[in-house]
């Protein structure tokens, strides 16, 4: 569904991924680990058009997208919840879903409804300012805000960042559900094992700009050597 | 008490023609962070385009309709020819908005010619209450003013589009990943903010002399209200274009107008020098 040929990208004349070239698999969650520097965050502002490709090939669900203005790679269908969440602090909570909702007006979009099922609290809180939110609430609403623009893939950059463990875990067990409830494909950028180990079917190890290892969820359960290899943990 | 009253009026129908100008500076600046040195003249030719439909016979209202439109469109292509270029680039802005300015000048020079121009009032009486006397176009024009200021506001507070623009003002990348379509705000957001210095230049004509220079007494202190103001929330313009306008108007009538220009910039320079934010706050560092 995702694949990545050759890809090369950075940050002016500083490539931090050279020639990189992986695929990640449809209706499946998919984790990508390592270390800090190691070009995750970039790989995912690449996908979704932030920092523009140097070269090489971004196939979306048959389409290249490396050249698509962001905009137009949302509507695609892939969803983003950025690395600090990035809500929209003076908003309301309903004004941020609204906003995805004007964004991808006559797609395949969700309704507020079903995304106040998922979670509760953002119905309870409708009303109110997002930027008076904890960070937890704040994570939830950045994946709500993505979600009800009906995305066939969800990026997700370092969800976990400044949570506390309990919401970690809620946030886990909920994107769970809702991949197998929908089908909704999810690349997810984690340091968290825990939040990993909860979530994905997959992880991938990147280190220097490229993929070492690729292993199904139950074996890295089995066998932790690959994340005191790539995570020193 | 009644001498007073056709001042507090004066001086509020500049306040509020200021914070008109101000508005489509703002929106092109706080949005897109264009400073639009040639918003002046797009605030001239509205009212050459008010100068030219009575100079074919079309009634005031007729140039009223016309002048957003004209403006607006050659906002459109301004937009399309240059702005796109250098969106998020001061400097750049500056130095290619001046140009600009400087060929809209000339523009109207060979069209018009250098003289200045006069619009009739588009209605002659006066307001009488007892010894109290004041022309009503001038109260027309206040309630218009404060109408389309009050319009501003709603369409960026209270619409979809709106709501668009201010997330594309506070977080672009953002609003682009939730498939806003950032580019096409700024460019209509450009076209509004053009179409109210149109419309603003045709309201003002009949009380103003038109001429190729009327844009600079309108930019200068429609920048300084936006900076004494702050550029975020819309209501800095409105606190600092009643700052700038209030002490400008009141000193030019009591005073002299040197002594209001120095007057304001020094109030200017204390307040951006105090509150370098501005006095609503919300500037973005750049």
């Amino acid at each position: 569904m995702l694949e990545i040929h050759n890809l090369s990208s950075g940050y002016g004349d500083a490539m931090v991924l050279r020639d990189f070239s992986c695929q990640i698999d449809t209706g499946k969650v998919t984790a990508l680990m390592g270390r800090n520097g190691m070009g995750k965050t970039t790989l995912v502002k690449t996908i979704m058009g932030l920092i523009r490709a140097k070269s090489g090939r971004i196939m979306f669900d048959g389409t290249a997208i490396e050249k698509q203005p962001t905009h137009q790679i949302s509507r695609n269908g892939m969803g983003y919840v950025p690395q600090g969440r990035e809500i929209f602090a003076d908003f309301t909570v309903t004004e941020n879903l609204r906003l995805s909702l004007l964004g991808h007006e006559g797609g395949n979009v969700l309704t507020l409804q079903q995304i106040y099922d998922w979670f509760p609290i953002l119905k309870e809180r409708a009303e109110q300012r997002a930027g008076t939110f904890s960070g937890g609430q704040q994570q939830i609403l950045a994946i709500a805000r993505s979600l009800i623009g009906g995305p066939k893939m969800l990026l997700l950059d370092e969800p976990t960042e400044g949570i506390q463990p309990s919401i970690v875990h809620e946030i886990g067990v909920q994107l769970k559900r809702i991949a197998h409830e929908t089908g909704l494909s999810i690349l997810i950028v984690e340091q968290n094992v825990d939040m990993v180990r909860t979530l994905a079917d997959e992880v991938l190890f990147m280190e220097n700009g490229a993929i070492q290892e690729r292993c199904d969820i139950n074996a890295m359960r089995d066998d932790d050597s690959l994340l005191h290899r790539y995570l020193s943990v | 008490m009644s001498e007073f009253i056709p001042i507090i009026l004066d001086v509020s129908s500049y306040i509020l023609i200021l914070v008109l100008v101000a508005l489509g500076l703002m929106i092109v600046f706080g949005m897109m962070g264009v400073i639009n040195m040639a918003h002046g003249e797009l605030f001239m030719i509205g009212a050459y385009v008010m100068v030219a439909a009575q100079s074919v016979g079309l009634p005031f209202l007729a140039g009223v309709i016309l002048a957003p439109i004209v403006v607006g469109f050659l906002g459109l292509l301004i937009e399309t020819a240059l702005i796109r270029h250098i969106y998020l680039r001061p400097l750049d802005t500056i130095l290619a908005t001046w140009g600009l300015s400087i060929a809209l000048k000339q523009l109207v020079v060979l069209t018009f010619g250098p003289e200045s121009h006069s619009v009739p009032l588009p209605i002659d009486g006066s307001l009488e209450l007892g010894t109290f006397s004041y022309p009503l176009y001038r109260l027309i024009l206040m309630a218009t003013s404060v109408l389309l200021i009050g319009g501003t506001f709603w369409l960026f507070t209270r619409t979809n589009f709106g709501l668009m623009a201010r997330a594309v003002i506070a977080r672009p990348d953002t609003a682009a990943t939730l498939g806003i379509d950032t580019r096409r705000m700024y460019r209509w957001s450009f076209v509004i903010g053009t179409a109210l210095a149109g419309l603003a230049g045709a309201l003002v004509a009949p009380i103003i002399s038109v001429d190729p220079q009327m844009g600079l007494g309108y930019l200068v202190p429609g920048f300084l209200s936006i900076l004494v103001g702050g550029a975020g929330p819309l209501a800095g313009v409105l606190v600092g274009g009643t700052v700038i306008g209030g002490v400008n108007n009141l000193l030019a009538i009591w005073i002299s107008p040197v002594a209001a220009m120095i007057t304001v910039y020094i109030i200017a320079i204390l307040i951006i020098r105090l509150k370098p934010e501005g006095l609503m706050g919300g500037r973005r560092a750049k």
